[in-house]
């Protein structure tokens, strides 16, 4: 059900930007262009709330796809705000997610031999071993299998509709290394995760009464990041809301697209607005970033866009920390001149980034910090909790209730044990099967609290007394179980990693930490004050940027995401004479009007 | 959308029934067969007011012949078919699809042993239900579903004034809610105001201020003034927003309450309300789809009247309901669609079923066949057992020669069903599908002898009709040379063990040749006192001219037919016999009631 009260508010609170409340009202196809602080989530958010009360009648729903579980939790927040549930009635979740819990689970049963009886998805060492054999299998030679499977990722990425002339007209040696590698993991009972949304789109495209039953269920469709979301994505858009009857609602800025590597491209998102049938509506004003900084960010995309800043609005902070010498010296400058100048000017720690391309980056500058005694939360490759890990993400929530969460419900029991049920069966349980995980799950949270353990023992305790008994029950087919012992082994205490669980679960008293993050992970977010950390000539762009126009433009883009974070202050920090040639033009833009 | 079928497994008087349904439900059985525990098998699947303690069932529940030891399962599964032009049924149901058939979704109940208990079951509560769909235990059927797609009942018992006077219970409430929803509070007022008036003039009757009074005064003196209720007479509460509570249904131009209706005007106006109920909460998007179920609606209804509602009932276009009905009534049966029709008959400890749904007819057949059962003759659905006859002379002498045989077929509740012609495929398919003894009674009809008997293509056409409708295998290639090839004495000995009974020529040459049999129909029909037209006839006939079966007929039908069985016993009674065929027709069927 959604809270009529708080959709109004809402209504009213966009009143003032006529391109949102456009695109909120809008009831065909519709694409929203926004910038960086353009609002779109908010404008997301309440266009789904408007629809669920305004255009979709219970018991349909509506269906929300994002980039991943992390962008899901966020906007499963933003959403629960406005009184909107994920409930039987809405999806919201990632492609992959969607493709399993709403095409392949409920219909692939329909079509005996198209997926073994109870597949699971494979791992990572599955999915190795698969591309070894199917490499003998097709090539037989002596060269990297793993190597080859890049290119081939790449095309099983792209062509998406298999039944076009390009899937075997262009390289089809890759197409029968790609079927093969595909047999193998069917021949143990296995799909990837490239395969969901491959597969959801073959069964859609074949059976036009399961385009019907999707409609059915949501009449609407919402994306957001478009622009994130590659060829699987917008091929299964294109089926569902141009063949299928449903309505689109689609939300990017091509600006911001950084995931080339997953098979993404702007471009897609650029076709989709420019159909006829889709009302294109940009959002220009930026309410995030001072002047200055807007300036500084089109000087770092090296394009010029409209975008607005509010008037009236402070103009913003912009200063670069020059270094003499490499990533190392330019990690301790931040601990030692950077960061304490911005906590000076009275930044919060919690609402300071650091922001940088690669984890071993985050390494590098988690360890100047933790010489210093700076709190802080890592969200790249090296967290200890991985933000779009949804095992990772129930396991600091249970960290937050043992420590005192448990006293204000916060989080409240019921929606640890709906997350931890949603691992073990995917979400539909049984009533024996809910009480037996609610069993376990209550007697080992009670027997965390005040129980005096670190966090390393009581990870360890978590993996023996609920992963253990729970990977046997186990009936999810998208299953990361491994998380938790990654998690055990990141608190070693012979590695001096391990903590208090109260740190672990951000439960401190006091100031909260400041946080680290990639570039990427940074996607989505915003702090009062951004330093980016390892500005250099060789390393953004890097070789590897340099080697490819559209890789060379990724790489600018996610320079432009990083630029865009801040809402008060931006600092550079780089190795003197050595910056990136970014960073120059972003200077020459920031001075002028 | 529609029912399509019923399954049941082991639970009280069914052992394993598969019951095809086309829409809506006429079950028809004698007592005790078990029509009220197919219902509530339903109501374990569908029943949104059914509660958990209900549903739990007990150990006793488990069909008789269940051996506990072997750990049985009582299951129940109801299909669904032609949702998918409903968006909020597919909604509902899109992940309830078998996996064999997509366009049918199936919803399950199941009560078993729990896994944890060992050994044969002790008491229901070693035992557990669970409640899914589409064949897969893990997707449970939610609440949701259930009060979406909701069954009310109407049971034997049903007290229809009691449940339209409670307010709680009576189907008027929401739609009387709704109706002073839309009534201004001005105007409500208004009518408080003019009510208060009237009851100020009632308080004002001496009398009735003095009744008043004696009450109140009685009450204060029982409970004393701190727990004084304040009691006074009116003729309606004077708190606006309780004031529609004391509407009701008034019949006979207001003149009289609804209690004081007759039972079979009370149960009219219920079922008529509970319509109304449905078409309110669909309109309300409380519902999607309605499954009303009346055990023996036909209480306390003349049979004009039945008709009147059946027609009505079963006529209704409304793809959004259905009905299941339990009854005795001919004219119900006759009212009703052939294929809604479900006969129940008790077989060997396990009840049975047979339904008309998939009957194998034509569409023209069907509504022969519907014709046919108009209200005299649909007995033939309460029946145990059929003869079929080809024309009227069949059907007015074979009651008497069964009487001469020994054999009162109203007793044996033996129907004489006369297809008017030699048409007995379509016939022959609904006694097979109800699952009826049966036995034709046919003639030979041998031309001129140039070309083989009409009796041999039509025995053998009859014989095909029972195989499509019971699965029978049918003639091989050879077999059926065989019997073409035949001669009547073969050909009618073989056929006589199937059911199919032939004579020589016709029946009235049959009757004819029948030693004493002719001479006594004479004797009767000269004792009447014919005109003397009649009279010659039957001195020709006595003298050896060639019966006219058009007059004979005739004269039969002035008599009665049952006075003359009951002369024609007493002659026969002596020592003449009906034609044999006749008689094994009669005794073919009278052994297998």
């Amino acid at each position: 059900m959604s809270n009529h009260l708080a959709l109004v508010r809402a209504l009213v609170d966009l009143a003032g930007n006529p391109e949102q409340a456009d695109a909120v009202r809008e009831r065909g196809h519709c694409v929203v262009l926004a910038g960086p602080g353009s609002g779109k989530t908010k404008t997301l958010t309440t266009a789904m709330a408007r629809a669920l009360v305004e255009d979709v009648v219970d018991p349909r729903g509506v269906a929300c796809i994002t980039y991943n579980n992390e962008c899901a939790i966020e906007l499963e927040n933003r959403l629960a705000a406005l009184g909107v549930l994920s409930s039987d009635r809405n999806f919201i979740g990632t492609v992959h997610s969607f493709a399993l819990t709403q095409v392949i689970m409920p219909y692939a049963r329909c079509f005996p031999g198209l997926l073994p009886a109870d597949f699971r998805v494979a791992t990572t060492a599955q999915r190795r071993a698969a591309v070894e054999s199917a490499y003998l299998a097709v090539f037989n030679d002596r060269f990297d299998p793993h190597d080859r499977w890049s290119f081939a990722e790449e095309k099983r990425r792209r062509d998406v509709d298999r039944s076009l002339p390009a899937w075997r007209g262009i390289n089809p040696e890759l197409a029968d290394f790609i079927e093969a590698y595909e047999a193998e993991l069917r021949r143990r009972g296995l799909i990837d995760f490239d395969d969901m949304p491959l597969i959801a789109f073959g069964m859609i495209k074949a059976h036009r009464w399961i385009r019907a039953a999707l409609q059915a269920r949501f009449p609407v469709l919402f994306v957001d990041e478009y622009q994130d979301l590659g060829h699987a994505l917008h091929e299964l858009v294109l089926l569902l809301c141009f063949d299928g009857g449903m309505r689109l609602f689609a939300v990017g800025d091509g600006d911001q697209s950084i995931y080339g590597f997953t098979g993404a491209n702007p471009k897609l998102l650029q076709s989709l607005a420019a159909r006829p049938d889709v009302r294109e509506i940009r959002l220009r004003f930026n309410y995030r970033s001072g002047a200055r900084i807007i300036r500084a960010s089109l000087g770092a995309l090296g394009e010029e866009r409209d975008y607005r800043g509010l008037d009236g609005a402070p103009e913003g902070e912009l200063t670069f920390y020059p270094v003499m010498g490499g990533h190392d010296a330019q990690a301790a400058a931040i601990a030692e001149t950077v960061l304490p100048a911005l906590l000076a000017r009275g930044h919060p720690p919690e609402q300071i980034a650091i922001l940088y391309r690669a984890a071993w980056l985050g390494d590098k500058i988690s360890h100047a910090l933790n010489g210093r005694g700076v709190a802080h939360v890592r969200t790249d490759g090296n967290a200890l909790i991985k933000r779009s890990s949804r095992l990772a993400r129930f396991v600091e929530g249970c960290a937050g209730w043992v420590t005192g969460g448990w006293r204000e419900a916060d989080p409240p029991y019921g929606r640890l044990l709906a997350q931890a049920l949603a691992l073990v069966y995917g979400g539909r349980a049984s009533d024996a099967e809910q009480e037996t995980v609610s069993r376990q799950l209550i007697a080992f949270l009670r027997s965390s609290i005040d129980a005096g353990e670190t966090t390393h023992t009581w990870l360890q305790r978590l993996c023996r007394e609920l992963v253990a008994p729970w990977r046997v029950l186990a009936r999810n087919p998208q299953q990361e179980w491994e998380i938790c012992s990654e998690m055990v082994v990141k608190t070693d205490p012979a590695q001096d990693k391990d903590m208090p669980l109260n740190v672990f679960s951000g439960r401190i008293e006091g100031t909260g930490p400041l946080s680290l993050s990639t570039l990427h992970s940074a996607k989505g977010r915003e702090f009062d004050a951004v330093i980016l950390y390892g500005m250099n000539a060789s390393d953004i762009p890097s070789n590897r940027d340099r080697k490819s126009a559209g890789a060379l433009r990724e790489a600018r883009r996610l320079f432009y995401v990083g630029v865009t974070r801040p809402r008060k202050e931006l600092a550079i920090v780089y190795q003197e004479g050595h910056h990136s040639p970014w960073v120059a033009e972003l200077y020459q833009r920031s001075q002028q009007g | 959308m529609r029912l399509a079928k019923l399954s049941i497994r082991n639970f009280r008087n069914f052992q394993a029934i598969d019951v095809p349904l086309a829409g809506n439900v006429v079950l028809l059985g004698e007592n005790r067969v078990g029509k009220s525990n197919l219902l509530f098998a339903v109501r374990l699947v569908l029943d949104p007011t059914l509660p958990d303690s209900a549903r739990q069932l007990k150990l006793s529940d488990f069909w008789d012949g269940c051996d506990l030891a072997a750990s049985p399962e009582i299951e129940v599964h109801l299909h669904f078919a032609d949702f998918d032009d409903d968006a909020a049924l597919v909604a509902l149901l899109t992940d309830f699809r078998t996996a064999a058939d997509p366009a049918v979704a199936r919803l399950s109940y199941v009560y078993r042993k729990k896994p944890e208990v060992a050994g044969i079951p002790q008491s229901g509560e070693d035992c557990e239900f669970i409640v899914y769909g589409g064949g897969d235990e893990s997707r449970a059927v939610s609440s949701r579903v259930r009060r979406r797609i909701a069954l009310d009942m109407l049971d034997a018992l049903r007290d229809a004034e009691g449940q339209l006077a409670s307010w709680r219970n009576s189907p008027l409430r929401p739609l009387l809610e709704d109706a002073i929803a839309s009534v201004s509070r001005a105007d409500l007022d208004g009518v408080v105001a003019d009510l208060e008036a009237a009851t100020k003039r009632l308080e004002n009757f001496p009398s009735v201020k003095a009744l008043e009074t004696a009450l109140r005064s009685g009450i204060l003196d029982l409970a004393g003034t701190a727990h004084d209720i304040d009691a006074r007479l009116r003729f309606a509460p004077a708190d606006p927003l309780r004031l529609f509570r004391a509407i009701a249904l008034y019949i006979d131009n207001g003149r009289r309450g609804l209690a004081e209706a007759s039972l079979g005007s009370a149960n009219v106006a219920l079922v008529a309300l509970k319509l109304a109920e449905f078409a309110w909460r669909r309109a309300k998007n409380e519902r999607n789809y309605s499954l009303l179920c009346i055990e023996e609606p036909e209480a306390h209804l003349h049979p004009q009247l039945q008709r009147a509602v059946f027609d009505k009932l079963f006529q209704s276009p409304d793809p959004a309901q259905a009905l299941i009905v339990t009854s005795h009534s001919p004219t119900l049966a006759a009212a009703a669609p052939l294929r809604a029709i479900v006969q129940l008959r008790a077989a060997g400890g396990a009840t049975r079923a047979y339904s008309l749904a998939s009957l194998p007819v034509s569409p023209d057949e069907l509504d022969d066949i519907e014709q046919y059962l108009t209200a005299t003759r649909s007995e033939l659905l309460f029946s145990r057992g059929v003869i079929f006859v080809e024309g009227d002379a069949e059907e007015t002498l074979l009651p008497v020669f069964a009487d001469a045989i020994g054999h009162n077929l109203d007793r044996l509740g033996i129907s004489i069903c006369n297809v008017a012609g030699i048409h007995f495929e379509p016939y022959v398919k609904l006694a097979a599908s109800l699952g009826l003894p049966f036995s034709v009674i046919t003639d030979w009809d041998p031309l001129d002898g140039a070309k083989p008997p009409l009796g041999k293509a039509r025995t053998l056409g009859i014989w095909d009709a029972y195989c499509t409708v019971t699965g029978t295998a049918p003639l091989t290639p050879e077999q059926r040379a065989q019997w073409q090839a035949a001669d009547f004495a073969g050909f009618s000995a073989g056929w006589r063990q199937a059911g199919i009974f032939l004579n020589d020529q016709t029946f009235e040459i049959a009757v004819a040749n029948t030693p004493g049999l002719q001479a006594a129909l004479l004797d009767i029909l000269e004792e009447q006192g014919f005109g003397a037209i009649r009279k010659a006839r039957i001195a020709a006939w006595r003298a050896g001219a060639p019966v006219d079966p058009a007059q004979l007929l005739a004269m039969v039908a002035d008599i009665g037919k049952g006075r003359l069985s009951a002369k024609l016993k007493k002659k026969l009674a002596w020592n003449l016999a009906p034609p044999a065929y006749v008689a094994g027709a009669v005794g073919y069927v009278a052994a297998r009631v």
